[in-house]
């Protein structure tokens, strides 16, 4: 299944095909394939998540009707990987979002404050790096216990010490001299300065970042699935699939290794895709 | 002529980073400087780098605040940096860098720039921004087609151009130029002092230019002031200064500017190390490298004084004379 | 250097004093200690003793002294579960741990920096291609992914190995491959870009230049400032040592430190639970030390800098 390309100029197509190694097209293709798969989870899944079919419990992979077989209640494997995708495309998506704007908020607040502000945000930020995020994000789900939305909060928080670090850096270089300064001489107000001037211009790194930190969320909100203190069932993820596998593993493992795949291929592809944009946009990031 | 600026004793130090334990040290930058710049004039402000002039321009324009002393712009001293009457004041005085391409956002057209002003202090929308956008850049000398282009596809030239526009796009009364063709190529240089000079007269612009370079200085400027170490050393009209330097570091520079048909003779060399604010000599601080200095000037600083419509601060200022070109 | 020193310390400080007041603020935010420690259906006058013990019903500042002054004396509370003391619980867990992480870090270090060596010092080479994709993998793929295909192979399928518990040194052996496989990539990578850096510098050029043994300028000057950035790494892995199996024990029952973190926070055993955050917070601080004070050590011009940045 590919996506068609749609009328755009050929030559922008050839030109940026031509740049892009065949490795980088086919991360793009399978990211684009994830992304309408968690879009048209409705229409593309061919049972109701929950529905089970107590005849054809533990199916294996190739049976008619269930191509990638069944779990151990009957329940339809390519329909629990398809909404499994979107649940965790959706929470991936959602904190890559939150932190960027969360982390990138608070370092221009430092860049812009100096001062305390700037010491506890940077004081925060050797916090975060001090302690594990996995041994942080239990603590908080075992005192608050699960939720959707907590969980979403929680991955909100992964990596924001790294747009806080690299937003402050760039906008105090941006202030000291240069556009940021000349522009505060015009009679800008701080907003303008950093919505219309400073924002743009360090959006790419920004988004390189983003690009970096987005597989590690997948994988942190699985690895919490997958211990069970993640998505909570009925609702299903892929850590949460591979978790339920792992008991089936010598009868049925299928139920695993369909999520497990699908978790690898989606990381790898867009730690592909983030180190090619990082060496194209921004080769000072490491 | 009345008084646009006037600046009384202002010094400004700056304190190095600070280290663990909260010490630090003390920069003088400027040290204790008068100075009034009046309505319609051209003021130039020459000295080596190091010599405080950038700060001047800056406290000039409310950019700092001086550590001692206030600067007073038409009677009322400079707000407080950053408040809403600081901001309301930018549309009044601007500044024209050193170097346009870091002064300028590299993601937004030209175009765009010079209307940010007319944004920011809400004197044009629509039509009349494009209008007055229009007018801007035919008035610096650029082409209507260069509207939609970015920074980085202008020459240095355009570029300064682009900043001019911008910096005069709110009719300011005030501008200061800091050293505003030293990063250019020779040959664009004086196209730009040229604009620049033809500008100040249409506009009836008071302007302050600050530079390292006699000879731009010379071209443009009605007064001048030099400055060494964070003081002014010597003030006079541009062409008393050229003709008749008092100050033994204004005669220095003075001899270096290149004339036709004279080579070299008559240059004199300044000897020693260059200025350094973190190490200031005692007393008169150009004596170590002056030809005059004895025991005297490192023992005492010399004032400002006025000497056959010259300001120069020099206590062997008499003997000097005898010396000037 | 004993200011460098002190400036880290108080740092370290600051860090701990933080995870402390994060511990006390999730702890409060969380709901009534006294409902949640005595459970839902005890009787009031029990709840208020344990609010008046506990001094619940002074102002919150006080409350945090009082909470600063129990964690000093080691006091982290007792678990819901079996009444015995937290601190307990946690300490005994950790030589399990260990018996896993050190084997993965001695394996992380052997082959992993060789590798990433090797591999900038043979750029382009079918090697430096391999150890690339390698790391790739390494650490893309997840190690509950990674613990699992391990087991169904090596357990499952071929059967030479057992899946899980903790009772022959054959038992350790899956934990600690997997633990250590994404390490590896990680490190060879890192070591790699790390060493290319160092390579393309001025001062390797010159050393060349002036008909140094390729040998000599290797071992001489390109690995010791390579080392710099090699060792911040290797000091986040040793922090990790007590935390860093929280997936792999559950994969394989192993009864170490990271088992018991996911039971607690299953049972929301929160005596427990905070008592690893704040061990593991100690152990990350003391491995960053530690980093620290290696930097001192490899490179003398940061003993002299300020700490402020």
């Amino acid at each position: 299944m590919s996506i068609a390309p749609a009328v755009p100029a050929p030559r922008m197509i050839t030109r940026i095909r031509l740049k892009m190694p065949i490795l980088v097209i086919i991360a793009v293709g399978w990211i684009s394939l994830m992304v309408l798969t968690a879009i048209f989870a409705d229409q593309l899944r061919p049972y109701e998540i929950t529905r089970m079919d107590l005849m054809a419990r533990l199916a294996p992979m190739g049976t008619p009707g269930h191509w990638l077989g069944t779990d151990e209640l009957g329940r339809d494997v390519l329909t629990r990987l398809i909404q499994s995708i979107r649940v965790s495309l959706m929470i991936a998506f959602g904190a890559t979002i939150l932190s960027a704007v969360f982390g990138t908020t608070l370092g221009f607040l430092a860049a812009q404050f100096r001062g305390w502000v700037e010491h506890l945000v940077m004081a925060l930020a050797d916090f975060q790096a001090a302690l594990p995020f996995m041994i942080m994000s239990l603590a908080v789900l075992a005192f608050f216990g699960s939720s959707m939305i907590l969980l979403v909060c929680l991955m909100g928080f992964y990596g924001w010490e790294r747009y806080a670090r690299i937003a402050r850096g760039l906008a105090i270089s941006a202030s000291a001299q240069g556009y940021a300064a000349a522009v505060v001489q015009l009679g800008a107000s701080p907003r303008r300065v950093y919505l219309k001037h400073i924002l743009p211009n360090v959006a790419s790194t920004l988004i390189v970042s983003m690009t970096l930190t987005f597989p590690e969320i997948i994988l942190m909100e699985s690895g919490l699935s997958f211990l069970g203190l993640g998505v909570q069932p009925p609702q299903t993820s892929l850590g949460n699939m591979v978790g339920f596998g792992r008991e089936y593993l010598t009868r049925a493992p299928w139920i695993m290794l369909a999520p497990s795949i699908v978790i690898v291929l989606t990381t790898l592809s867009i730690s592909l895709l983030g180190d090619w944009l990082r060496d194209r946009l921004d080769p000072t990031i490491r | 002529m009345s008084i646009l600026l006037d600046v009384r004793n202002v010094v400004q130090t700056y304190t190095t980073a600070r280290t663990m334990f909260g010490r630090t040290s003390e920069i003088r930058a400027v040290d204790g400087i008068d100075l009034t710049v009046r309505e319609g004039e051209i003021l130039g402000i020459v000295g080596e780098s190091g010599s405080g002039k950038s700060t001047l321009g800056r406290m000039l324009l409310g950019l700092e605040t001086p550590s001692r002393g206030e600067v007073i712009y038409r009677g009322n001293p400079m707000p407080p940096p950053h408040s809403v009457e600081w901001r309301a004041l930018r549309a009044h005085m601007q500044l024209i860098f050193q170097d346009p391409l870091a002064a300028l956002d590299r993601r937004m057209t030209i175009a765009r720039q010079i209307a940010e002003p007319l944004e920011i202090h809400g004197l044009a929308k629509g039509d009349a921004l494009r209008n007055r956008v229009a007018e801007l850049m035919a008035k610096v000398g650029l082409r209507k087609d260069q509207a939609n282009r970015y920074p980085h596809e202008l020459s240095g030239g355009q570029r300064q151009r682009v900043v001019i526009a911008r910096a005069l796009a709110s009719a300011p009364r005030f501008l200061v130029c800091d050293e505003p063709v030293s990063a250019l190529d020779v040959s664009i240089q004086a196209q730009v002092v040229n604009l620049l000079r033809d500008l100040q007269e249409r506009e009836r612009l008071t302007m302050v230019f600050i530079s390292h370079d006699l000879k731009v200085v010379r071209n443009i400027c009605d007064r001048v002031a030099v400055m060494y170490l964070g003081r002014v050393v010597e003030e006079a009209p541009s062409d008393q200064i050229f003709s008749d330097p008092r100050h033994p570091y204004t005669q220095a520079l003075v001899s270096s500017i290149p004339r036709p048909g004279q080579g070299l003779s008559g240059r004199i060399v300044l000897s020693g190390e260059p200025p350094n604010p973190a190490n200031r000599p005692t007393g008169c601080a150009f004596h170590p490298r002056c030809r005059f200095a004895d025991a005297q000037c490192a023992a005492t600083q010399p004032e400002l004084q006025r000497h056959d419509g010259h300001l120069a601060a020099c206590l062997k200022f008499v003997r000097a004379r005898q010396f000037a070109a | 250097m004993f200011r460098f020193i002190l400036a880290k310390l108080v740092r370290a400080f600051l860090t701990i004093l933080l995870v402390v007041t994060f511990a006390f603020i999730v702890l409060r935010m969380s709901g009534d200690p006294a409902q949640i420690m005595l459970g839902p259906d005890a009787p009031q006058d029990a709840v208020d003793a344990f609010r008046a013990r506990w001094g619940l019903d002074d102002p919150l500042w006080q409350q945090y002294l009082a909470y600063l002054q129990q964690i000093l004396s080691f006091d982290f509370g007792v678990s819901m579960r079996d009444q015995s003391p937290a601190i307990k619980l946690v300490l005994e867990r950790i030589p399990a741990t260990l018996a896993l992480t050190i084997p993965a870090l001695i394996l992380k270090l052997c082959i992993g920096i060789p590798a990433g060596v090797y591999a900038a010092l043979h750029r382009q080479s079918v090697a430096d291609r391999g150890v690339i994709m390698a790391s790739i993998f390494g650490f893309t793929i997840p190690s509950f992914v990674l613990g699992l295909v391990l087991v169904l192979i090596f357990a499952v399928t071929l059967d030479w190995l057992p899946s899980g518990g903790q009772d022959s040194w054959r038992h350790a052996i899956l934990p600690i491959a997997t633990l250590s496989i994404g390490g590896i990539g990680i490190l060879a990578r890192f070591s790699r870009s790390a060493m290319i850096e160092v390579l393309g510098q001025p001062y390797i050029r010159t050393a060349m230049a002036k008909g140094l043994p390729w040998r000599d300028v290797v071992w001489r000057h390109a690995l010791p400032n390579a080392a710099v950035p090699i060792v911040t790494l290797v000091g986040f892995m040793v922090g990790s040592l007590i935390a860093g199996a929280v997936v792999v024990e559950s994969i394989f029952s192993w009864p170490g430190v990271g088992r018991l973190i996911v039971v607690s926070v299953a049972n929301r055993d929160l005596a427990v639970v905070q008592c690893l955050l704040l061990v593991i917070a100690a152990s990350m601080v003391m491995a960053n030390l530690l980093v620290d004070f290696a930097y001192g050590l490899l490179d003398p011009r940061l003993r002299a800098k300020p700490a402020a940045h």
